[in-house]
């Protein structure tokens, strides 16, 4: 009996919410990061995404496992050896200019991104695509220059956003596309407003408009939110935490993520182009006490993977402290009396000081002599990092396969540690190409541990992003901005 | 008189054409440019290439600094790196963004201060006295991000009076920053006040103890009549100095302040710019304070001069 009042009352909470009209603002900040060079072109490097992911849909979205998900497309089926994939789209999606979505736009906008001529950051992630071709109305099929068990993951990119057939030079100011809002005016420095899109294929939003507000100074976004000024402010710190915990005008939410920070040393150069020595620099650490020390507890423990710890191909590693195995390598490798690093770092990433910091102290027991030499933030990317022996680096989450493709791959465009591997660039390889799940997940994890054993690249943890609301805001889905439906989100 | 005044014009544009040298010397020695900035860990390659292309990077420094320079004599302060928008029309709405929350401050701290700084010195070592520079002290010396971030927290945070953080656009009406610019407002005077009120003390406790003070008294001048007559006009004439500087300091963009209030205006707009590498924007801010200075210093100048008997004929009786 219980069972049916539950079923009847959420049947009634769920109708009354369909048919209620969309009410109230939503307000968040963002962070103004291209400053006046951003747009609302999803795939430019200014992309707002705080903005282009609430008005532009995808083809493939996350579910909230993180796992691929029907958006545009509803249903895809690949050929026996993953060469060729057929997309079947949504049929009855408008834009917002009010012309039909079709397969033509997702022709349009797929080769867009792989046009070389664009050069757009998000093309590398994609690039297996050789061809896309409208096979009718509201079906695409895609080729692949190599087999790619995994392509509905790499869809879900948040840049892979359908916008109209040939409004390439117009979106970077129009926005127009197929998701919940629609734009009412852009402004990245000041308050962009997006207003409810009520023929949303999943239905009209729950609140009437959004303002995405321009804020750069991470301590004033926090006051805003403080002070309701703005209802959401993804990414506080375990300090500010505290702020807002002990009051019951605001929520945090714990988001595990698979954004990672890391020490770098460069495979290529001596001392670290020795194996051994790269091992005992990372057996050194002791990711637990980095985690409570760096991040206030607010990580994840990862053994030198980039693979987050939700991903569904994640390894399960171990990877304790190990000083004594790690002064028998440095012996090994001729440093019996210890090293000397120097390590690059600058507070771009403000807990890259902190880790180093602890990564000091911990490496001083096998005998490791860190020198951090403090170097401005500025030009960092372009004159210290992938320049320098030892460095600091950060990235945001992404697939198992295109971490560990982007990042650690021979050929890899952000080869950061000069990491040159034949077997792992072969895993990797067989296991993109692996059409069963198992098999599969068994190859990346087999990558992770290779990884783990050769790798120049420490990473000690996976953040856990933090995200802070009013009270007023429910029905906020409780992962990654990437898998939110910002559509159910509503404020008293 | 007017010669003097020719000459101190002509310095003026030697010193703002100076800072501008010198402002774009320190933003090509940092490391980095607008397409490094921009692009950050994507600045390699075409992507790097085409973007130095679109923003006339790869040209030698020299040439561009006198393609800039020849066209901010002629008012043209060119195009933002990034934005591609006229300079003018964007620095426009910062500078009046600025000049509202100055002109605020102003108005509210120079009466609050002189009224201040000549009671405390009046009654000096009486409580009123203490009290005041107590608290001028204080408000000097505290950071005025620790003051502002205070203020936010009592009167935003806990009792909800007025909003935080500024959220309105540049280009917003100006009565649309009310009531938003009120805390920013009162942490400048704050900061000002205090500056200004101890000077005005100090020189009016000089005026007090001066030959013509006593002899004033001694005439048999009634206290009052000696204050406003004698003692308070040479007491205020270095005070036009001090707070000529501090007009000036509010007019050139008060960094800290507008950071930590997000307020629009010319002082965050010199730091995104700078960490953009975008120096047209850079330098035209960079112009624009420095001929504030220059030309507040001046107006200081003239009026002391004006105000001062001895000073205004002493080329005369020379000549």
């Amino acid at each position: 009996m219980k069972k049916i009042i539950g079923a009847a009352s959420g049947l009634a909470m769920i109708a009354s919410w369909a048919f209620a009209e969309p009410q109230g603002t939503f307000r968040q900040a963002h962070e103004v990061g291209s400053g006046s060079g951003s747009s609302l072109d999803p795939i430019s490097k200014g992309r707002v995404f705080q903005v282009t992911e609430k008005i532009m849909s995808r083809l493939v979205r996350p579910d909230m496992e993180g796992r691929p998900s029907p958006d545009l497309a509803v249903k895809w089926s690949a050929n026996a050896d993953a060469t060729e994939w057929t997309m079947e789209l949504r049929s009855g999606v408008t834009f917002h200019d009010g012309t039909t979505f079709d397969a033509e736009d997702v022709v349009y906008s797929l080769e867009r991104v792989l046009d070389p001529e664009m050069d757009s950051p998000a093309r590398s992630a994609i690039s297996m695509i050789t061809n896309v071709e409208a096979i009718d109305e509201s079906t695409v099929k895609l080729t692949l220059g190599s087999s790619f068990a995994d392509l509905p993951l790499l869809l879900m990119d948040y840049r892979l956003r359908m916008i109209p057939e040939g409004s390439g030079d117009m979106i970077a100011t129009t926005g127009i596309g197929t998701g919940p809002f629609k734009l009412e005016r852009f402004d990245a420095e000041g308050t962009t407003k997006l207003v409810a899109n009520m023929d949303y294929y999943e239905g009209a939003p729950a609140v009437a408009e959004m303002e995405i507000i321009g804020i750069t100074d991470g301590q004033a976004r926090l006051q805003a939110l403080l002070g309701g000024q703005i209802d959401m402010e993804r990414g506080i710190t375990s300090q500010q935490r505290v702020m807002l915990e002990g009051s019951d005008k605001f929520n945090v939410q714990t988001i595990p993520t698979g954004n990672w920070r890391g020490l770098i040393f460069r495979t290529d150069v001596a001392p670290f182009s020795d194996v051994r020595v790269r091992q005992a620099m990372r057996m050194v650490a002791d990711r637990q006490a980095m985690v409570d020390l760096v991040m206030g507890g607010g990580a994840v423990v990862a053994c030198d993977t980039p693979v987050g710890p939700r991903d569904q191909y994640r390894a399960e590693l171990d990877c304790p402290q190990d000083i004594e195995g790690a002064k028998a390598l440095l012996a090994e490798a001729g440093f019996a009396d210890g090293l000397d690093v120097d390590l690059y770092v600058a507070t771009l990433e403000p807990t890259w000081p902190v880790l180093a910091e602890v990564y000091q102290k911990q490496a001083a027991a096998a005998g490791i002599r860190v020198n951090i030499k403090q170097v401005p933030s500025d030009g960092y990317w372009s004159e210290v990092w992938m320049q320098k022996d030892a460095v600091t680096t950060r990235w945001n989450e992404r697939p198992a396969d295109q971490a560990l493709n982007e990042i650690y791959l021979s050929t890899a465009k952000w080869n950061e540690s000069y990491y040159k591997d034949k077997a792992f660039d072969a895993l990797l390889s067989q296991a993109r190409s692996e059409l069963d799940f198992d098999k599969r997940r068994d190859l990346y994890a087999q990558a992770q541990a290779h990884l783990l054993q050769t790798a120049g690249t420490l990473i000690p943890y996976h953040v856990t992003r933090l995200v802070g609301t009013t009270a007023r805001v429910s029905n906020l889905d409780e992962v990654e901005n990437n898998s939110v439906r910002w559509h159910l989100v509503s404020v008293d | 008189m007017l010669a003097m005044l020719f000459r101190r014009l002509g310095l003026g544009a030697i010193t703002v054409w100076l800072v501008s040298v010198i402002i774009f010397l320190g933003v090509e020695m940092l490391p980095g440019d607008a397409c490094t900035a921009f692009l950050e860990r994507e600045a390699k390659g075409k992507l790097l290439e085409n973007c130095r292309e679109d923003l006339g990077l790869n040209r030698p420094a020299l040439m561009r600094y006198t393609e800039w320079a020849k066209g901010a004599v002629q008012g043209d302060l060119g195009v933002s790196a990034k934005g591609q928008k006229p300079i003018s029309e964007l620095v426009g709405y910062r500078l009046r963004n600025t000049l509202l929350l100055a002109s605020g401050a102003i108005l509210a701290g120079i009466p609050l201060a002189l009224f201040l700084g000549v009671v405390s010195a009046l009654w000096r070592d009486r409580p009123v006295d203490i009290v005041v520079s107590t608290l001028a002290i204080f408000a000097m010396t505290i950071p005025e991000f620790v003051s502002a971030t205070l203020l936010i927290l009592v009167f935003s945070v806990w009792l909800g009076w007025v909003p935080g953080i500024v959220l309105t656009p540049a280009n917003a009406p100006l009565v649309e920053f009310f009531p938003e610019v009120l805390l920013p407002i009162t942490v400048l005077t704050l900061v000002m006040t205090a500056h200004i009120l101890r000077t005005v003390r100090s020189s009016v406790i000089e005026a007090l103890a001066s030959d013509y003070a006593q002899m004033a008294r001694l005439k048999g001048v009634p206290y009052w009549q000696m204050v406003f007559r004698h003692v308070l006009p040479n007491a205020l004439l270095p005070a036009i100095n001090v707070i000529a500087l501090t007009i000036a300091w509010l007019l050139g963009g008060v960094v800290v302040i507008e950071t930590v209030f997000n307020y629009p205006g010319l002082g965050r707009m010199m730091i995104d710019s700078i960490s953009d590498r975008d120096l047209p924007v850079t330098q035209a801010i960079a112009l624009i304070i420095a001929t504030v200075y220059v030309g507040v210093n001046l107006a200081a100048d003239i009026l002391t001069l004006l105000a001062n008997p001895r000073l205004r004929t002493m080329h005369i009786r020379k000549g």
